[in-house]
């Protein structure tokens, strides 16, 4: 079942096109990379799924859902499209554990006990339990990460898009958000992952999609991108990656 | 009885004479200067928050012609309240208001019409700082905030509004103590603060410099004891977070 379909989405900014004409779908219970060099449209193209970023032409099916009309609720079906950013961007303002409950009890309308003991249990899934009366500015950005993920689980999303999650993290700290990825991807749950942890996106990945100058320019199984020899492009950026 | 008869003509003994004869009516002014500075800076603060969500709307593409001329105006209002508030003196607007009201038939309370004044400036100036206090924050905590499902409203009521609270405590406190100096200016609609107190006492002996000088040292130890109490609450608000040293989370490139 396709849980998320783009149809010919435009996106620009001041008049330069950063995505062209991109129709892609993704499936339930699989894991998608998408990977490419830095402007190749990657991180606007994950941004378009939950809206983040209006398009100019095209749709996004959400389901059988344009979540691009006018009508669609998109505050609803932000709740089932979760999202990790690069920056983290834990709410300030918040413990580690409120950061996890705000969406819940605001927006899915669950009381607080409710929502504490569901938070509760994705931080402990993350390993971040115990530090759930902290401020968010007191963790190490691997912490930071770990909650946000856990932040966007507590909204028991359908789909999750990771934008380069890793991609502000000090060299040590990686290695334990990638375990965690693991361990959720490992649950089917359908995730879309922008990257550049090549090793990363071979190990988990369903599908890869190779992004290029705002395109869609190779869309296949690991095996199939990695090993295209025909296409320059990816060869030029995996060569760039080693 | 004459009131001039038993002062003192020296100046430090004319100022305790007039010191001991009427501390109740400067006790009386610090009062109402007290209350319409605290009470108007709070209203104001409220006010503001108002006028900064009418002031930073967003345009959506999915935004109808009506939407785009609601949020237009909404802008508007607030930048032009912002603009004449800012643009005329408070002295200019208390005139206008109270008699302008009292003409209209609506006959206030004087001190209800001074504390509207100084709730309405206030308001103005912090609207100011709460637009830049807001700018001032990470765009990536409202982008947080709506990809989880709040709406743009929560987002700011939730997320952005305590933040940026948090960082203009200190712009709130200058304005309390701004707020208390300029209560003065409302003795020209007759409203009983520290200042008018001042001048009527020196009106009684005809000793302006004496009366003035109690009027400025009791505004300058107010003013010193609010400035230090702020102080205080402001590191107390901040103490909460404790940044622990930490390396920068941004790999650096090594050759």
């Amino acid at each position: 079942m396709t849980i998320l379909r783009t149809n010919q989405i435009v996106k620009s900014f001041d008049g330069v096109t950063v995505l062209h004409d991109i129709s892609v779908g993704f499936e339930a219970g699989t894991v998608t990379s998408i990977i490419g060099p830095s402007g190749s449209g990657k991180s606007t193209f994950l941004r378009t799924l939950n809206q983040l970023e209006e398009i100019e032409s095209g749709s996004v099916f959400f389901y059988d859902e344009d979540i691009t009309k006018k009508a669609s609720d998109l505050n609803h079906l932000r709740t089932k499209i979760g999202m990790v950013f690069q920056s983290f961007h834990l709410f300030n303002n918040m413990s580690v554990l409120e950061n996890c409950t705000i969406g819940q009890i605001k927006v899915l309308k669950r009381t607080p006990i409710e929502a504490k003991e569901h938070a509760l249990l994705y931080l402990k899934k993350v390993g971040m339990a115990a530090f759930a009366n902290r401020n968010a500015s007191q963790l190490s950005g691997g912490q930071k990460q770990r909650v946000a993920i856990a932040r966007m689980l507590s909204m028991d999303p359908d789909i999750l898009l990771f934008d380069e999650p890793t991609s502000s993290l000090d060299p040590e700290m990686v290695g334990e958000v990638l375990d965690v990825m693991k361990q959720i991807m490992n649950e089917d749950l359908t995730c879309i992952v922008v990257t550049h942890e090549m090793d990363f996106a071979k190990e988990v990945s369903d599908r890869i999609l190779f992004m290029d100058q705002g395109r869609i320019a190779l869309d296949g199984s690991v095996e199939e991108v990695f090993n295209d020899a025909n296409n320059v492009r990816i060869a030029q950026f995996l060569h760039r990656m080693r | 009885m004459n009131v001039l008869a038993g002062i003192p003509q020296d100046f430090l003994g004319g100022t305790f004479y007039i010191l001991r004869e009427n501390y109740p009516l400067y006790i009386e002014g610090v009062k109402y200067t007290l209350l319409i500075a605290t009470l108007g800076t709070l209203f104001g603060l409220l006010l503001s928050l108002f006028l900064t969500a009418l002031r930073i709307q967003e345009t959506s593409n999915k935004d109808g012609l009506k939407e785009r001329f609601i949020k237009r105006f909404f802008v508007m209002i607030s930048s032009s309240y912002v603009e004449f508030f800012r643009g005329t003196p408070m002295m200019v607007q208390a005139m206008i208001f109270f008699y302008g009201f009292a003409r209209m038939g609506l006959r206030m309370p004087i001190i209800i019409a001074g504390l509207v004044v100084v709730s309405l400036n206030t308001a103005a100036y912090l609207t100011e700082v709460l637009r830049a206090g807001i700018n001032g924050i990470d765009k990536g905590q409202m982008e947080a905030a709506r990809a989880i499902g709040l709406s743009r409203a929560k987002a700011l009521r939730y997320v952005i509004f305590p933040q940026a609270l948090k960082n203009m405590l200190p712009a709130i406190g200058n304005e309390l103590v701004v707020n208390i100096k300029d209560t003065a200016v409302l003795s020209v609609i007759g409203v009983s603060e520290l200042f008018y107190m001042g001048k009527s006492v020196a009106g009684t002996y005809y000793r302006y410099t004496e009366a003035f000088v109690l009027v400025a040292l009791v505004y300058l130890v107010i003013v010193i004891i609010m400035t230090r109490l702020l102080s205080f609450i402001v590191k107390k608000v901040n103490h909460k977070e404790v940044h622990l040293p930490m390396s920068q989370s941004i790999p650096i490139e090594v050759n």
